[in-house]
């Protein structure tokens, strides 16, 4: 737009009068759109997230060399942390659910019940939250650090975009490893379980016996939501972490304040995501 | 889009571009109509810190210009596409006043990542010629700690070195003596001797008189920022 239209247009607006009601609607419109704007911004930037991730001129040698460092820092340092978790949550749910069952006489019912709670709900929520704890709140002090230090501009003037190396492998580095660790979380809660349940004496199969009971209450929606839950989870509290960093503009950026912001919107989206794709499934 | 490298060399040119100064207190530059050409060697004084890096970032195309244009290889930075701007960029070697490494990265990984990121030279090609930029930088070979665990002066080399690597077209050199360190002067008055007989472009941008009023450095032109305007000094 050149100067003498902005002009023009600045001259209409002056000689524009609204009226009570259009002043009461365009301040509504204008709380409605700064309420979604948010929310439209980060379905884009998962967008771009996704595109980028799918062009092979993306993953050159650093942006690959990035992916596979994330996957290791969140995902194999992370595996020792979830197998105690899934240790204790073993022994504690699988033992108490066969308790109660056993008393209230629906033992048969073990498997479904299994799959509905461990599967459907606690594994994916569970290790979202180590996620957050583990992965995204380094990222986000990680990033905050850089971007404060000038290091986010030092990667704009190499020509190295920073949406491509520094997002882009954290987010899907955190997706793939919360899918990946989930399943080894639901594999060790119900070894853990079995052991538990046997040595408490509440268990009367055998190991072949109680997995395939446990498997056979698994339907093909269970393996489409586990999948469904963990891969998007991941990719949200990866993007959330990145976005809280590297969204906040200047030199002073406070790693002290951003922590707590990325980790409540963290918590908040895993949770939302979780029941919004078990009332969907 | 196609990007036109022209042939008589102009790697930077400052058409009546009006730079604007971050901070509120500064006032913008004048009209700068500046053209820097292949083997230049410019020496530029600028009062303040912020000043080395507007003027860098304004070479690399990263802030806007108030008005007119600068151009890289005949190339305006502000009509071209994201993704050829950072393809661009990877042309030029900068030292950076601050921020120069990432902290998590050893100082190899941050030496040869613009490489590895903008080309597909073989390692051993890239490390091969760090290792001898590192040599000619009185480098015992490419550091391979952390930025935090290496001394201030290894840094500075390890810095010099990056900027040089790969050969690029244009060389912007904020401050590469941290003000005090003056022993990095004569490698680096080699390697931009070398640099320039190859065609490249260096730009070394000052704010300290010992730099400034140093008459053995070979610079074939000084400019100096006079309150807004960029004059012209004698070699």
């Amino acid at each position: 737009m050149n100067k003498v239209q902005t002009t023009q247009l600045e001259g209409h607006f002056q000689s524009y009068n609204p009226s009570k009601t259009m002043k009461f609607a365009a301040a509504i419109g204008y709380r409605t759109i700064g309420l979604w704007l948010p929310f439209v911004q980060f379905l884009s930037d998962a967008a771009a997230v996704i595109w980028q991730g799918c062009r092979p001129t993306t993953w050159r040698r650093p942006v690959r060399t990035a992916f596979m460092r994330i996957c290791y820092q969140a995902g194999t340092r992370a595996v020792p942390f979830v197998l105690v978790s899934g240790v204790f949550i073993g022994f504690g749910l699988v033992a108490q659910s066969l308790y109660w069952l056993e008393t209230f006489g629906g033992k048969a019912l073990f498997g479904s019940f299994l799959s509905l709670v461990l599967v459907r709900e606690v594994a994916p929520v569970l290790v979202g939250l180590i996620m957050i704890g583990r992965s995204g709140s380094v990222i986000m002090a990680d990033l905050g650090i850089m971007k404060a230090g000038g290091q986010v501009h030092m990667l704009e003037a190499q020509g190295i975009d920073p949406f491509l190396f520094l997002v882009v492998p954290r987010v899907l580095a955190l997706s793939v490893c919360t899918f990946c660790l989930s399943i080894v979380f639901v594999t060790i809660a119900l070894l853990a379980g079995f052991v538990s349940g046997t040595l408490f004496g509440l268990l009367n199969f055998s190991f072949f016996d109680f997995f395939g009971r446990a498997l056979r209450g698994f339907g093909p929606e269970e393996y489409v939501l586990i999948t469904l839950k963990t891969v998007i989870i991941g990719f949200v509290v990866g993007l959330i972490s990145c976005k809280t960093a590297l969204a906040t503009a200047g030199p002073s950026v406070n790693v002290l304040e951003i922590l707590p912001r990325g980790f409540a919107k963290s918590v908040l989206s895993t949770l939302l995501i979780s029941v919004t794709l078990t009332l969907m499934l | 889009m196609t990007i036109i490298i022209e042939e008589h060399r102009t790697i930077l040119q400052f058409k009546a571009a009006v730079l604007r100064a971050d901070a509120d207190n500064y006032e913008d530059t004048e009209e700068l109509n500046v053209s820097i050409y292949g083997g230049d060697f410019v020496l530029i004084r600028l009062t303040r810190l912020e000043q080395t890096s507007i003027f860098a970032d304004a070479s690399a195309g990263l802030i806007k210009t108030v008005q007119g244009a600068v151009s890289f290889l005949g190339n305006d930075w502000q009509r071209l596409p994201p993704d050829l701007a950072n393809a661009m960029r990877g042309r030029i070697g900068r030292v950076f006043s601050s921020g120069n490494w990432i902290r998590r990265l050893s100082l190899m990984e941050n030496i040869l990542l613009p490489q590895l990121h903008h080309t597909r030279r073989p390692l051993s090609d890239i490390h091969g010629e760090a290792a001898a930029l590192a040599e000619r930088f009185h480098l015992a070979g490419i550091p391979l700690d952390l930025p935090g665990d290496c001394r201030p002066a290894e840094l500075r080399y390890a810095a010099c070195v990056r900027a040089f690597l790969g050969r690029p077209n244009l060389v912007l050199l904020e401050e590469p003596t941290g003000g005090s360190f003056f022993e990095i002067v004569p490698p680096l008055i080699n390697t931009i001797r070398d640099a320039r007989n190859r065609g490249s472009a260096v730009i070394w941008l000052t704010r300290h008189s010992e730099i400034w009023n140093d008459r053995s450095l070979p610079v074939n032109r000084r400019y100096r920022l006079a309150g807004r305007r960029l004059l012209e000094v004698a070699p």
